[in-house]
């Protein structure tokens, strides 16, 4: 432990020195034309994407999309064990792979997202809400199978430490690499990722750029959601793969379990607090009550 | 220190406003306790963060091209919970990232646009998307016949309009009708106070009254109307003079063997089309019942 705090305060000083520079020669690296180097680097990733136990048909759903738009996933079977998140490393490394995606499902109903580094970290647990797949008949784009899409992060990640690391997690995961095996070789959607209200906002759009209206005119980009949509949640980071020190926790993120305990809970209030009125009621009911005397009705009209 | 902490409560204890401050001090903690119930420990080690960071980052003289990553260079401000402006705010996202890839890839010599004659399997099968264009037409199909029904029922309310319209009309000329006849009736009091005056007690006038404008006839004929000239009235309504002899025969027809004009019956077989003509016979029995069964 004392190990890594020291590499950590090695690594703030050296960042405090040559942060700033680095990150702007990567700026420049994104937008600059890139003189073909000699030896062509690659970017080599493969997504492992498996499910624990107990996911319903929707999350199964929006798995299987994932699946058809991301060509270097690897799909596995649904891990049998929740306590058992240390298998994972070891799964990514027989089916070759360096990333994975585990969607994990509680309760059947909360589906709660891990996407991680595998050998070594790190980590990140988020939540998944408002999830639309892309069976549903709203979302009217198409795309080929297995293009690479563009990915799109808004500013907001680049202004916190924790964004900017998920963003390159994500870079890595969602990221067609140009030699996946099935990849093909134009580009016709675009995911986004955007910060919103603390939360990562997933869209998948369609680039149409020709105007079906008017063909033989200027050629207009427009968009065409082609789905599946989703609402991450980031609760926390950790150091390592699927374990080790947490290195972010969301404060603000509440637990659905806690919300719905919450939420029960205030009904039970309600609840209890009936049944002592109506306890009480009949307590002064039993004091106020009247002895028999001779002029009590049933007497009188015997 | 518990002991000499327990000997500072002590100390205070024996000052008379000492116990005050420390009884308040721990309800307000317990009033705390219970609107936040738990406060959460919050974790965000920056340093620890960027060095992970660094160590899986990719190599930053990677070629865009292998990862494809655009950055938006605005922040998403919208309000969350207002649906249309949120999803437009990421629809902009989506465009500024789709154009500037392209221009990207332009750059790059990267193939952006799907060629018109590149067919592959696509994301949805053609059997989804067929579904989705039935819903988009009934969708427009459902609108329509909304709007549809809708017109319907602002007609329907507009003939019921017109319906009271025409009560209130008719109701209109029933009340005049009765004060036309009120009318008359005052005016002819004074005839019915003395009948002899004028014999005949059925006159015109009431139906003229009744009606909505008088007769010309009764004007004509009034006992103060011109007659028309004998002359005239002979020719509109016939001179009243011979009539029996006029379909004798004269010398001159019994010569003339001409067809009469209004085509009578004429020759008969003359030329055989008037045998023709005439063929519209009456069917013989047999037929007539068979006719009558079959209808």
């Amino acid at each position: 432990m004392a190990s890594v705090l020291k590499a950590q305060k090695i690594n703030a000083s050296k960042t405090d020195v040559k942060g700033k520079g680095k990150r702007k020669a990567e700026e420049i690296d994104e937008e600059d034309v890139q003189v073909p180097a000699p030896k062509k680097l690659k970017n080599k990733q493969r997504v492992l994407l498996l499910s624990s136990r107990g996911i319903t048909h929707r999350m199964r759903h929006l798995m299987n999309d994932l699946e058809a738009l991301l060509p270097h996933v690897k799909k596995d079977a649904k891990l049998d064990s929740k306590n058992h998140l240390h298998l994972l490393p070891e799964l990514a490394d027989l089916n070759n792979c360096n990333n994975t995606l585990y969607f994990e499902s509680r309760r059947h109903e909360d589906l709660y997202l891990w996407a991680a580094k595998t050998p070594n970290g790190p980590s990140i647990k988020m939540h998944v809400q408002n999830v639309h797949t892309m069976d549903e008949l709203k979302m009217t784009g198409n795309c080929l199978k297995g293009s690479r899409g563009i990915l799109s992060f808004d500013k907001s990640f680049d202004e916190s430490e924790w964004g900017r690391l998920t963003k390159e997690v994500f870079t890595h995961i969602f990221g067609v690499p140009q030699t996946a095996r099935k990849a093909k070789p134009f580009i016709d959607h675009v995911l986004t990722f955007s910060v919103l209200d603390n939360k990562i906002w997933f869209r998948n759009f369609q680039i149409i750029e020709k105007d079906p209206l008017q063909p033989n005119g200027p050629p207009q980009m427009s968009m065409v959601e082609i789905g599946p949509r989703f609402v991450l949640t980031p609760i926390r980071i950790f150091e390592g793969a699927f374990g080790g020190a947490t290195v972010y926790s969301n404060p603000e993120f509440v637990s659905p379990t806690a919300v719905r305990a919450a939420l029960r809970g205030e009904k039970g209030e309600k609840y209890g607090k009936r049944k002592h009125a109506e306890q009480e009621r009949s307590e002064r009911k039993e004091g106020r009550r009247r002895e028999e005397d001779e002029l009590a009705v049933s007497k009188v009209f015997a | 220190m518990p002991a000499h902490n327990l000997s500072e409560d002590v100390s205070d204890d024996e000052a008379s406003f000492a116990p005050r401050p420390v009884d308040e001090i721990s309800d307000a903690e317990s009033v705390d306790e219970d609107a936040v119930p738990r406060q959460k420990i919050e974790i965000d080690n920056k340093i620890a963060l960027e060095r992970i960071r660094n160590t899986i980052r990719l190599d930053p003289s990677l070629s865009w091209t292998e990862t494809l990553v655009v950055s938006y260079p605005e922040t998403i401000d919208v309000d969350v919970d207002d649906d249309l402006n949120r999803e437009l705010a990421f629809y902009k996202q989506a465009l500024h990232s789709a154009q500037a890839a392209k221009s990207l890839a332009a750059k790059h010599n990267f193939p952006f646009t799907r060629p018109s004659d590149y067919f592959a399997e696509m994301v949805k099968s053609d059997a989804h998307m067929e579904r989705i264009r039935q819903r988009l037409l009934d969708e427009s199909a459902a609108i329509k016949r909304s709007e549809e029904k809708r017109k319907e029922r602002e007609g329907k309310k507009f003939g019921k309009q017109v319906q009271m319209e025409k009560l209130q009309e008719r109701q209109r000329g029933k009340k005049e009708m009765e004060e036309r006849l009120k009318g008359l009736k005052r005016k002819r009091k004074g005839a019915l106070d003395n009948p002899q005056e004028d014999d005949d007690g059925f006159d015109v006038e009431v139906e003229d009254a009744v009606s909505d404008r008088p007769t010309k006839r009764a004007r004509g004929a009034g006992p103060g109307g011109k007659k028309l000239p004998r002359q005239v009235r002979d020719k509109k309504f016939g001179f009243g003079g011979p009539r029996k002899r006029a379909k004798q025969n004269t010398k001159a027809s019994t010569d003339n063997f001409e067809p009469r004009a209004g085509g009578g019956k004429g020759v008969r077989g003359a030329k055989g089309k008037g045998g023709a003509k005439a063929g519209a016979k009456r069917p013989g029995k047999s037929r007539r019942m068979a006719a009558r069964s079959r209808s």
